[in-house]
């Protein structure tokens, strides 16, 4: 048989298509099922995270503690504010574990509640404020997301972020790129975010504490509004708007919280009580009179 | 902002991937065509055990042709989300055929040179090379080696 020379063929073992089109439709396949499989896991762990015992929810509060630097272990403010914080428990609703208040050497003005029953102050905070009713009410919203759990829920809503992000191949597929960095993630499970609705139930949770208190909601706001005038001011923008970003926007909020005060018949006028330590200018020294 | 800055220099990463490794395959491509095109002339062709041998044989030798290849980062994400779903990775057939195309053009142009007429018994064989130690996460780089014997 004589070899006779042919035409080469061409694209036998080549698919013909449009890498870019295919590129864009598997992206778009991958970032619509993770958004599905992570909302779904989303409120299954936060379904699960509710009916976590207090037991547990203890420990892994410790837990999160250990990761809590700068904090303050001798002040008198503390028991200051821990006596304010159990006064709010005081009445007939169960509180399921025992509250701790841990002051923190930050000069974010944040406050934050942790599982477990960890209310953490930050003493830029304590600085702002110039009531005890202001001081009162954040509190109290705190307390209002420890008694609704918000705080485990979110943990547990973080907790299946961060699984997913490590499991799912996803850090692998960022660490070609050499980006196989988890502490952003990390950042993300212990810095707490709730949703816009645990938020105004926390808010109102808080009014109605302070109606029980004082018998009067009175310049409880005062510090939003204050916080508002100086974040127009935009000095100390960047402290200011952490609060923000982890709270709803002040005018809203307070709009919100004075309908929900008019229709429940509150008293939002009232004079102030005056925050025990304002009288001592060096908190460390100042012996605090108890009630 | 860090996150969005990682995410930058992905997609800065994906934009430079897809046009070099563009540019360069298109280029590969053409010095294929046009090797293949002047190399065609010698056969290859494949002999069993109980064929008799060509007569007016002088000499064999062995020849081997191997290359190593990559994919560029573009192809890489692509394929990695393919990982995801499943199915064809279509992204990575023209590496293949490329690698396979290739080695044999090096052998066959080597067996040109001794003075080969035709080439026997052809062979190819695939390796996945690159990668970390341990894992072939980072896999995207292959070797083919063609080999046979070189008659004239």
């Amino acid at each position: 048989m004589k070899f006779v020379e042919k035409e080469i063929p061409e694209g036998i073992n080549v698919t013909p298509h449009n890498p870019l089109l295919n590129f864009a439709h598997l992206l778009g396949t991958v970032v619509v099922l993770s958004i599905v499989i992570f909302v779904a896991l989303g409120y299954i762990a936060e379904w699960l995270a509710s009916r976590l015992s207090p037991e547990t929810e203890g420990k892994i509060g410790q837990m999160l503690m250990h990761t809590v630097s700068e904090e303050i272990q001798e002040d008198s403010r503390i028991q200051y504010i821990e006596t304010l914080l159990h006064s709010l428990s005081e009445s007939e609703e169960k509180i399921r574990l025992p509250l701790t208040v841990h002051l923190i050497e930050d000069e974010v003005i944040n406050a934050a509640i942790m599982p477990g029953g960890h209310v953490l102050v930050h003493t830029a905070l304590l600085e702002k404020v110039e009531s005890e009713n202001e001081l009162v009410f954040i509190l109290a919203h705190e307390l209002g997301h420890f008694q609704a759990r918000d705080s485990i829920k979110s943990l547990g809503r973080s907790l299946v972020f961060v699984t997913a992000y490590l499991t799912l191949g996803i850090s692998s597929f960022l660490e070609w790129g050499g980006f196989g960095d988890v502490v952003p993630m990390t950042e993300q499970l212990a810095g707490l975010h709730y949703s816009r609705q645990q938020e105004k139930t926390a808010d109102i949770y808080a009014l109605s504490k302070m109606i029980k208190r004082y018998g009067h909601a009175g310049h409880s706001l005062d510090f939003f509004e204050r916080l508002d005038k100086e974040s127009e001011k935009s000095k100390q923008l960047e402290k200011v708007s952490q609060y923000f970003s982890t709270h709803p926007s002040n005018p809203s909020r307070i709009n919100y919280l004075n309908k929900t005060a008019a229709k429940n018949g509150w008293n939002m006028a009232g004079e102030t009580t005056s925050a025990k330590w304002l009288q001592c200018p060096d908190m460390k020294e100042c012996k605090l009179a108890t009630d | 902002m860090d996150g969005l800055f990682e995410i930058l220099i992905v997609f800065i990463l994906l934009v430079i991937g897809y046009f070099s490794g563009n540019y360069l395959e298109k280029r590969h491509y053409k010095s294929i065509r046009e090797r293949e095109r002047q190399t065609r002339h010698i056969p290859i062709i494949t002999f069993g055990a109980k064929q008799f041998m060509l007569e007016n044989t002088q000499n064999t030798e062995l020849f081997i042709g191997s290359v190593v290849v990559s994919v560029d980062y573009f192809k890489r994400i692509s394929a990695s989300l393919r990982n995801l779903v499943g199915g064809r990775i279509m992204v990575y057939e023209t590496l293949l055929d490329r690698g396979r195309r290739e080695a044999l053009l090096r052998l066959k142009e080597n067996a040109i040179d001794w003075g080969a007429t035709q080439i026997i018994n052809v062979r190819l064989e695939t390796s996945a090379i690159g990668g970390r130690s341990g894992n072939n996460r980072g896999l995207g780089s292959i070797e083919v080696i063609a080999y046979g014997t070189g008659i004239k």
